[in-house]
């Protein structure tokens, strides 16, 4: 017998190993991965797409305004309860007795469950819950529900938490904790001494919530049995059926989450939370689907806000712009949580730095991500002090930050800033125009990742009679992805937008990352694309006997038509030529087809009148890139979006705490001022098209995190007040000009 | 008068009837604008103290005219009109969205009549015999309103909640001024929030469905 040779072995693929952001309740984190070094075609230039990088209009557009779209809160099955949570009314207590007996006996309440934790650290820490046949009665019960409570002492301001006879959040436990040192803190010093001039300032940002529209919430649907399906408001598909599964007490696997249309999460909808613990919990003991909403109260008292910070810096800078040194020291104001905030001095160089980070506690709700986590803090502390600085030593604030940022990118997005808000017309001297309406411009720059991640497996599939569907169980936020799915599938095969749908927010489909970061677009998008060219080859490579057999890569789709060798079939024809079961391709995840690192720079001018102290904002320009715009109609009202939020973080918003009583005083639209259509200024959102990166990168962070900055600098300029507290209200304008001169100047 | 406040007083003492909250729910119509709301608020709390009065307790019927179309329900009395569309109507009619259900986001803005009011601020036994028309009542997805049609058009929407509420709004405002300018259109919005930061287009999306219906 002939001995057997041994077979070749098809080499491995060529790896290589990359890092990419990885995205846990919303937080970036940064992981190793492996990745094919050899890929396959790639996006093409930004400027020779037929449908991305145009303007088209949302795919869910007509449903949603027609109100045919169902959201969560939408949902309504046979037999559902109605669940409602009970929340502690005390900053610090424990739960001494819970007596649901007149509760329990209200016609219509079918279920009351205690809740988990058995110390209650902040107001509104949930107590219990209940079900019932109506949101009426469901109310009644928690109402009925006689709870009393042993009272702990709290705090709820970081100044007063600080102190070392504060009451303690955690028993046991310092308030204050040290999280990080970094830098040398003796040539920072050294270094301040060959300073020309020193800034030093305390800053305050606020505690702002999400506020997301459509409350937080779930409705599960276990009627008993071995599976369940949940519908969730939630930015991440499937980071609801493991918990939710562990709280039923069913397989994972047999826990189907979906999420058609989602009203928004900015950073604040992972996993299925308390209240999706208690649906579940509800729900298994009812044996009823059970919907459980957070009421607007509740949104606002737990279900999270951005983290607040409290920063003490100070920078030494020499005359010709250079800055020396920065010391630094950050309190990150999470309530019980850790809080984040990014480490100064951010995004410029300053020399000698020494920064120490603390977490310092309170008795509020954990902060948790909220977009661009940790960022805005930072960036507004920063951009007020590198404008203080620039002032100080007589030099144009715009030219100071060129001088102190190493990145081109900066320096084209402040010109082109400049220019379109009109920077020429600015008064250099702060509070020197006439008159008690001053008019002030400032500028601030930004930076987020915005890479992607291999977790999207995407399928296309053909079908014989020309349909065409995406499918992958991602999510849309209202950012957009339904409508980018749909058109990179749609320009790769050469045909319509409506000539494909998709299928997204379902855990049955293909996997996808949670939206969080700035990932969606990154690590979605390559998945997309990969599945889009599968599929292109594939069906070039039946078609090619009616077009001459040309090599499948010959094949031309376009304008709805396949072609090759001067011949032209319609889709329709082409399609026809397919198995009867049509063709499906599966597209994974390509690390050359995304990229990371954005920049971002905004500018803006303000009014303030300051005999009242009221602030008119009157024009926000913020320039951001992005390699590839997938929509660019989408990605302006993004960019919108985020100078919007960072507007009303500058003037508006903020959770006001009781000291005494230990609770939020403004848990509602009524006192918690979010920005509505008369503080709108004139807004120019626009796409930095000098970046020629031929890869997908996420936007949605860069964009809310220098507006700030750029507000606060206006104000500055405006007139001559440094406030380093947000939000800028009129009494805190009113209160800084009784210290000082600019009214004189008037 | 804040909700919460309501709630805490209600915890402070929780043996009281907890149906006497119907009357904070109880304020009638309401043109949408928030700081008209307040006032009620304030005028509510007054009648609160009076005591509830035994015929409605239970369930009533009501007759609802709803998009041109006749719809019945048993709903509790106290039960505001924005619930009744999505909780008790079948097929329900859940364009009209409950976001703060106080009056003070403009999410659940329907027509009575033809006027805009905050439906989670009038009760459902109030709008018997009038008009309701809802979003889904403007148009539909092949056929949308002028408003409809702009607002998709400009990208007058990103997560879309807030978006029912605006085009509601916007819908009545232009049949009553079919010519505004952009200051008007803003004060015509003023009583509508939108958290993913729409307002720029929105306001845009309003003058072209003016443009285009004048057209
Ligand atoms: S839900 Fe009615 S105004 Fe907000
Ligand atoms: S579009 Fe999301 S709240 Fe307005």
């Amino acid at each position: 017998m002939q001995q057997q040779q041994p077979q070749p072995q098809p080499s491995p693929k060529p790896k290589k190993k990359i890092r990419v952001p990885r995205v846990v309740n919303g937080v970036e984190q940064m992981v190793e991965i492996e990745v094919d070094e050899d890929t396959g075609p790639g996006w093409g230039p930004n400027d020779k797409h037929t449908l991305l990088n145009h303007k088209i209009t949302r795919v869910d557009g007509p449903k949603k305004v027609t109100g045919m779209a169902l959201y969560t809160y939408d949902m309504r099955l046979p037999g559902m309860l109605y669940g409602r949570i009970l929340r502690c009314p005390h900053g610090h207590a424990r739960v001494t007795k819970l007596d649901t007996e007149a509760a329990s006996k209200l016609p219509g309440v079918k279920a009351i469950i205690q809740g988990p934790l058995t110390e209650l650290r902040f107001a509104g820490a949930p107590v219990a819950a209940v079900a019932a046949t109506t949101p009426e009665i469901a109310g009644d019960a928690l109402r009925a529900i006689k709870v009393t409570y042993e009272v702990l002492p709290h705090v709820v301001h970081a100044t007063d938490a600080i102190r070392p006879d504060a009451p303690k959040v955690v028993a046991e436990e310092n308030n204050l904790q040290e999280k990080a040192k970094n830098g040398d803190l003796q040539k920072a010093e050294t270094a301040f001494a060959t300073a020309d001039a020193i800034v030093e300032g305390e800053y305050f940002s606020q505690r702002v919530h999400h506020a997301c529209l459509e409350t937080h919430g779930m409705v599960v649907d276990y009627r008993g049995g071995d599976s369940a399906s949940i519908y969730a408001s939630t930015q991440g598909t499937f980071t609801i059926p493991g918990d939710a599964a562990k709280e039923l007490g069913l397989e994972q696997s047999k826990v189907i989450a979906s999420v058609e249309h989602m009203g928004g999460g900015f950073g604040s909808k992972f996993g299925i939370g308390i209240e999706g613990m208690f649906a579940c919990r509800l729900s298994k003991q009812t044996k009823s689907p059970v919907k459980l909403m957070l009421t607007r109260y509740d949104e606002f008292v737990m279900a999270g806000n951005r983290s607040g910070s409290w920063q003490k810096l100070k920078a030494g800078v020499k005359n010709d712009g250079t800055i020396v040194a920065l010391t630094a020291r950050q309190y990150r104001l999470g309530g019980i949580g850790q809080g984040s905030q990014a480490g100064q001095p951010y995004i410029y160089r300053m020399g000698d730095t020494y920064r120490e980070v603390y977490a310092l506690h309170t008795n509020e709700d954990s902060s948790i991500a909220m977009r661009a986590p940790g960022h805005p803090q930072a960036s507004f502390a920063i951009e007020s002090l590198v404008d203080e600085l620039a002032y100080k030593i007589k030099m144009d604030p715009v030219a100071f930050r060129k001088k102190n940022l190493r990145d081109e990118v900066y320096h084209r997005q402040l010109d082109r800033g400049a220019k379109e808000i009109g920077w020429s017309r600015r008064n250099p001297v702060a509070g020197g125009n006439p008159g008690p309406l001053k008019r002030g411009m400032g500028c601030a720059v930004g930076t987020w990742g915005g890479g992607g991640n291999n977790q999207c497996k995407v399928d296309v599939t053909i079908l014989q009679d020309g349909a065409v569907y995406v499918a992958v169980g991602t999510q849309d936020l209202g950012t957009g992805t339904r409508t980018y799915t749909r058109a990179i599938v749609a320009e790769e095969l050469g045909i319509g937008m409506n000539d494909v749908e998709e299928h997204i927010g379902n855990s049955k489909l293909g996997a996808a990352n949670p939206s969080g970061g700035s990932t969606t677009a990154p690590s979605l998008s390559p998945s997309v694309k990969d599945a889009a060219i599968k599929a292109r080859m594939m069906m070039a490579e039946r078609v090619a006997p009616l077009l001459g057999n040309p090599k499948p890569e010959e094949v031309v789709f376009s304008g709805g038509n396949v072609s090759a060798n001067g011949r032209s079939i319609t889709w329709k024809q082409a399609a026809a030529a397919l198995p009867a079961a049509g063709i499906t391709s599966h597209g994974v995840w390509r690390a050359d087809l995304q990229a990371r690192g954005v920049h971002g720079v905004s500018f803006a001018e303000v009014e303030v009148d300051i005999e009242t102290g009221f602030i008119r904002p009157i024009k926000m320009v913020h320039i951001q890139d992005g390699g590839l715009p997938l929509n660019r109609l989408t990605m302006e009202s993004q960019i919108n979006g985020g100078m919007i939020q960072s507007l009303g973080m500058a003037f508006y918003e903020g959770r006001v705490m009781d000291a005494q009583l230990g609770m939020q005083l403004n848990p509602g639209f009524g006192d918690y001022k979010l920005p509505g259509s008369l503080e709108m200024p004139e807004m120019v959102p626009i796409i930095d098209d000098d970046d020629k990166r031929e890869a997908v990168i996420g936007i949605a962070e860069g964009c809310i995190i220098p507006p700030l900055g750029a507000l606060v600098n206006a104000v500055f300029n405006a007139t001559g007040l440094r406030i380093r507290d947000l939000p800028i209200t009129p009494d805190k304008i009113l209160m800084g000009l009784m210290n000082t001169t600019v009214i004189s100047r008037g | 008068m804040t909700k919460s406040r309501d709630r805490q007083e209600d915890q402070k003492q929780p043996g009281h009837d907890p149906s006497r909250r119907k009357f904070l729910k109880g304020v009638g119509i309401v043109g949408a604008g928030a700081a008209i709301a307040d006032q009620l608020w304030v005028e509510a709390e007054a009648e609160e103290q009076r005591p509830a009065p035994d015929d409605i307790k239970g369930r009533v019927k009501v007759v609802l005219d709803v998009n041109g179309e006749k719809r019945t329900s048993q709903v509790e009395p106290r039960t505001t009109l924005l619930n009744t569309l999505r909780n008790h109507l079948g097929p329900a009619v859940t364009g009209p969205k409950l976001v703060c259900d106080m009056g003070t986001c403009g999410a659940c803005t329907v027509l009575l009549d033809g006027k805009p009011v905050y439906s989670c601020l009038v009760l459902a036994v109030d709008a018997e015999n009038k008009k309701i028309t809802t979003v889904e009542g403007l148009g539909s997805p092949d056929k949308p309103n002028a408003v409809q049609a702009a607002f998709v058009e400009n990208d007058a929407l990103m997560c879309g909640f807030c978006t029912p509420g605006f085009v509601t709004t916007i819908s009545a405002y232009l049949k009553k001024n079919p010519n505004p300018t952009l200051a008007e259109v803003r004060e015509a919005c003023k009583g509508n929030f939108c958290r993913c930061g729409t307002y720029p287009r929105v306001f845009e999306a309003a003058l072209a469905a003016a443009k285009a219906s004048r057209a």
